[in-house]
């Protein structure tokens, strides 16, 4: 879902980089605030290891492929969408400046797209069908598979407002694709959550982590 | 599993992921760029076969549309590292995991609280 330059003007993707920033300095204040020395290591392995799988391309249907995202998993692990904005924008930093996968100048938008929608739709919805269904294994699965689903919408908005795609061909094609790429993203947020659970359950903090 | 053999097991885990991406990803295109070839008809949205030449033709086309033409040479364009092949491919990616570790340990040692 990493936008390259040339799918957005630069007026466009000025604005999305405003927005990123301002999510961006919430999420060191987040650092600042929330983010406790003992937290440090699981903060770190997040990002790498999401980093890592980002690369992994599982093949779909019609020619496709998609990776896990990884923003769902980072916001439930460490109990706040703020902390998905931290450990995604660090990982689209030394992705679009080192290996270019995803632009310079639209960086904000994929910041925005994968960090903030991601993040936020990842620990909302996780945190809602985890306090009805009181089983955080499916509910992270839904949660994946939800954050990925509405970056994607996001984007083809965005793309649409670029001018680069029809909105609802965008929107159409963006959510055919992404809803199977979502069963990736569900079914590796609901594994890495069981993973990370067991060998440490004291790091996942109630209500927002796992209640046993 | 105490914090250092939670960070030490963590990097293992994300280093095999790493060096194992190159062999077992796919090249097909992702999701945003299998629906912009769809949309500038190099593809169609439920078929798998990509036609080059009107792949070519819709990225210099998305770039009147939006008239962003800005180019960077990244250091390693598409995880790679000129000369190498899938090796050099994982030890991109092997690197990029760790520098992004390196980073968010650093990171996390100037926000982080002690308490």
């Amino acid at each position: 879902m990493h936008i390259p330059d040339a799918f957005i003007p630069l007026t466009q993707a000025a604005v999305y980089w405003v927005i990123a920033l301002v999510f961006i300095a919430l999420s060191l204040r987040w650092a600042r605030n929330e983010m406790r020395e003992e937290k440090v290591p699981l903060v770190a392995v997040l990002a790498a290891g999401i980093f890592a799988i980002q690369a992994v391309n599982v093949p779909i249907p019609w020619g496709t492929s998609g990776h896990m995202m990884g923003a769902a998993l980072a916001a439930i692990v460490l109990g706040s969408p703020f902390a998905a904005v931290f450990v995604l924008t660090l990982v689209l930093i030394v992705q679009g400046v080192l290996f270019g996968d995803g632009g310079i100048t639209v960086m904000g938008a994929n910041i925005i797209n994968m960090g903030v929608v991601g993040g936020f739709v990842g620990f909302y919805s996780y945190k809602g069908l985890n306090a009805a269904i009181k089983n955080p294994y499916p509910a992270a699965f839904i949660a994946g598979w939800l954050s990925l689903v509405v970056a994607a919408l996001v984007c083809a908005v965005e793309m649409a407002i670029a001018g680069t795609f029809p909105l609802e061909l965008g929107l159409l094609s963006m959510g055919l694709y992404h809803a199977v790429i979502g069963v990736i993203e569900g079914g590796i947020t609901a594994v890495a959550l069981y993973l990370i659970y067991t060998a440490r359950p004291d790091l996942l903090k109630s209500p927002a982590g796992v209640t046993a | 599993m105490d914090n250092k053999n939670l960070l030490y097991f963590g990097v293992i885990i994300a280093l095999l992921i790493a060096v194992a991406a190159p062999f077992i990803a796919s090249s097909n295109p992702d999701g945003l760029e299998s629906a912009f070839f769809g949309i500038f008809g190099a593809k169609e949205i439920h078929g798998s076969e990509l036609d080059e030449d009107a792949a070519g033709a819709a990225e210099e086309q998305v770039q009147e549309i939006t008239g962003n033409s800005f180019s960077f040479g990244s250091p390693f364009p598409d995880y790679s590292i000129e000369g190498m092949e899938k090796a050099g491919e994982a030890l991109a990616i092997a690197i990029g995991t760790l520098l992004v570790l390196g980073i968010a340990l650093g990171l996390g040692r100037v926000f982080s609280r002690s308490d």
